[in-house]
């Protein structure tokens, strides 16, 4: 069971830290091991994530900004437990449903059918269940006709399309969403808005990482802002992303990229 | 604008949801069951190609070992006793190598999913295992060809299988963790399946063996299984102590090989529970 601090939150995120060691030179073989026994690997230690605290409330849209490398993406893996955090602690209320990265763990060898099969299955859902839901899977991501092709011939748009349709069919109370709207077309946005307005009208709980600082400002009740994996500022959505434009967007050199 | 389709129920029973036998049975189930279609999709001859590499193997070694250098004369049995040992290298073998890949192998899965990771090594095993059930129908064969009846205590095969399996998976979970590690070990494991193929009784009878060499090699908990079923099947007259695992460690032989295997799986999930939050980030 988790031991939430405040029961009325879905995610409680306290002084979480990861670093990630990047070895100067990759020791990963056995003959490394024979031939250097010794000497000591050298490691560039970057820091991910520093410190970050912040929770979630239930029924929440939260969103998450920051520029590329700025540890948004690893924060919504170690919510996930996907990846395991050097220091601090993660609390999380209720059944995730993840939108990790595009392609979210899609084979590219199987055909779409079945690679429903297994991520449904993945993310809790019985043979019955998803024999119920698998035409409104399809029906939603609009690839009725594709849906005996191997993955591989898919678009990455595609994908992500299917991956979408699948997060939000399987059972969840909390939905993290990692980029789901970079290569979709205009017509996956809409229809995507159009699910967020329902899930937050269910009551359900988003995270939402985005890019596309227009929808996070549309949709999120609250947002955090990461810089170099620490946080910089987290609450109303207006005045975060007034702070992330003053600082990353309009100063100096763009590094950050806005849809 | 098209309705836009969501499944709004909460949540019935979170903690459950992704918990329990009934979850990871049926997740074992479905990777298990695209990795076979994975496994033999790609090869010409599909399917037919899993019982076609043991049994090319088997003529082989049969025209080397039963007619060159003369095995068909020590026992009527001999084709038999090969195929039945083949079939379970060929088993340990493919489950174990494709054990060791697995994870390597599903990394966008690890990378991107949330679940139990030993589904993963562990589905590669029930695929291996269930090309080794249709290699054994075709060693069913052999034995009815051979004008063999069945009898009632072939039933101790079963308990023999589950043995292997767990040995099986035990040397697979840790191949599979320490891949993730150690990427040139594939090169190592395939020396090492080879010596295991010439260093257990599998062509030549076990009593070929110096006295000391035997009480290796039963250690392996493969090779008591391969002689307990070769007893079982094969020469219910002959004394037990003659060819099994009694014959060096005496009636209560067979608790050092089992003791071995359920070692192997012990570590292997120990070692594999250690390891499983940090496979994401290094596969």
């Amino acid at each position: 069971m988790t031991r939430l601090d405040d029961p009325r939150h879905a995610i409680e995120v306290r002084a979480v830290s990861k670093t990630f060691r990047l070895p100067h030179h990759q020791r990963n073989t056995v003959k490394e091991y024979f031939l250097h026994p010794l000497t000591r690997t050298t490691f560039e230690v970057q820091q991910a994530l520093d410190d970050v605290s912040f929770s979630v409330e239930r029924g929440e849209f939260f969103g998450i900004v920051g520029a590329n490398g700025s540890g948004k993406s690893t924060l919504l893996k170690i919510i996930a437990r996907i990846y395991r955090q050097d220091a601090g602690t993660v609390e999380v209320q209720g059944l995730l449903s993840p939108f990790i990265e595009l392609g979210v763990g899609f084979n590219p060898e199987l055909t779409a059918r079945d690679n429903i099969r297994i991520n449904s299955a993945l993310l809790g859902l019985t043979r019955r269940e998803l024999e119920e839901r698998f035409d409104s899977i399809i029906a939603f991501s609009e690839l009725e006709r594709f849906i005996d092709q191997k993955l591989k011939n898919f678009s990455s748009g595609m994908q992500v399309r299917l991956a979408y349709s699948i997060a939000i069919q399987v059972d969840f109370d909390i939905l993290l969403l990692d980029e789901v709207l970079a290569v979709g077309d205009e017509r996956f946005q809409e229809k995507c808005f159009a699910t967020f307005q329902e899930i937050r009208a269910a009551g359900k709980t988003v995270v939402f990482v985005s890019h596309d600082l227009d929808s996070v400002e549309r949709f999120c009740d609250r947002t955090l802002y990461v810089q170099g994996g620490q946080p910089q500022m987290v609450g109303e959505t207006s005045k975060v992303i007034d702070l992330y434009r003053q600082r990353e967007i309009n100063a100096g050199p763009a590094i950050a990229v806005s849809i | 604008m098209s309705e836009a389709r969501v499944n709004l129920a909460i949540a019935e029973h979170p903690e459950e949801r992704r918990r329990g036998a009934s979850y990871l049975l049926r997740i074992l189930g479905v990777t298990a069951a695209a990795d076979y279609k994975l496994k033999y999709s790609g090869s010409l001859l599909g399917y037919v190609w899993s019982v076609a590499k043991p049994l090319l193997l088997f003529t082989m070694l049969y025209f080397v070992y039963g007619h060159i250098f003369k095995l068909d004369k020590v026992s009527a049995y001999y084709p038999t006793s090969l195929l039945m040992g083949l079939v379970c290298f060929y088993f340990f073998a493919d489950a174990t190598m494709l054990g060791m890949y697995s994870l390597v192998m599903k990394e966008s899965m690890l990378r991107k999913l949330i679940f139990p990771r030993v589904v993963i090594p562990i589905s590669t095993v029930v695929t291996a295992a269930i090309t080794f059930m249709i290699n054994l129908l075709v060693v069913g064969v052999f034995v009815a060809a051979a004008d063999i009846t069945p009898r009632l205590d072939w039933l101790y095969l079963l308990p023999l299988l589950v043995e292997l399996l767990a040995f099986v998976v035990g040397v697979s979970l840790i191949l599979a963790t320490l891949f993730v590690r150690l990427r040139d070990l594939s090169q190592i494991w395939e020396l090492v399946v080879q010596l295991f193929m010439f260093g257990s009784p599998i062509m030549y009878p076990v009593g070929y063996l110096p006295e000391w060499a035997r009480k290796i090699v039963f250690l392996n908990p493969f090779t008591q299984v391969l002689q307990d079923a070769r007893a079982l099947v094969l020469y219910p007259d002959v004394p037990r102590n003659k060819i099994t695992v009694d014959q060096v460690f005496g009636p209560y032989g067979r608790l050092a090989p089992i003791g071995v295997a359920l070692a192997v799986l012990l570590v292997g999930l120990l070692f594999f529970r250690r390891e499983e939050p940090w496979l994401a980030e290094r596969v």
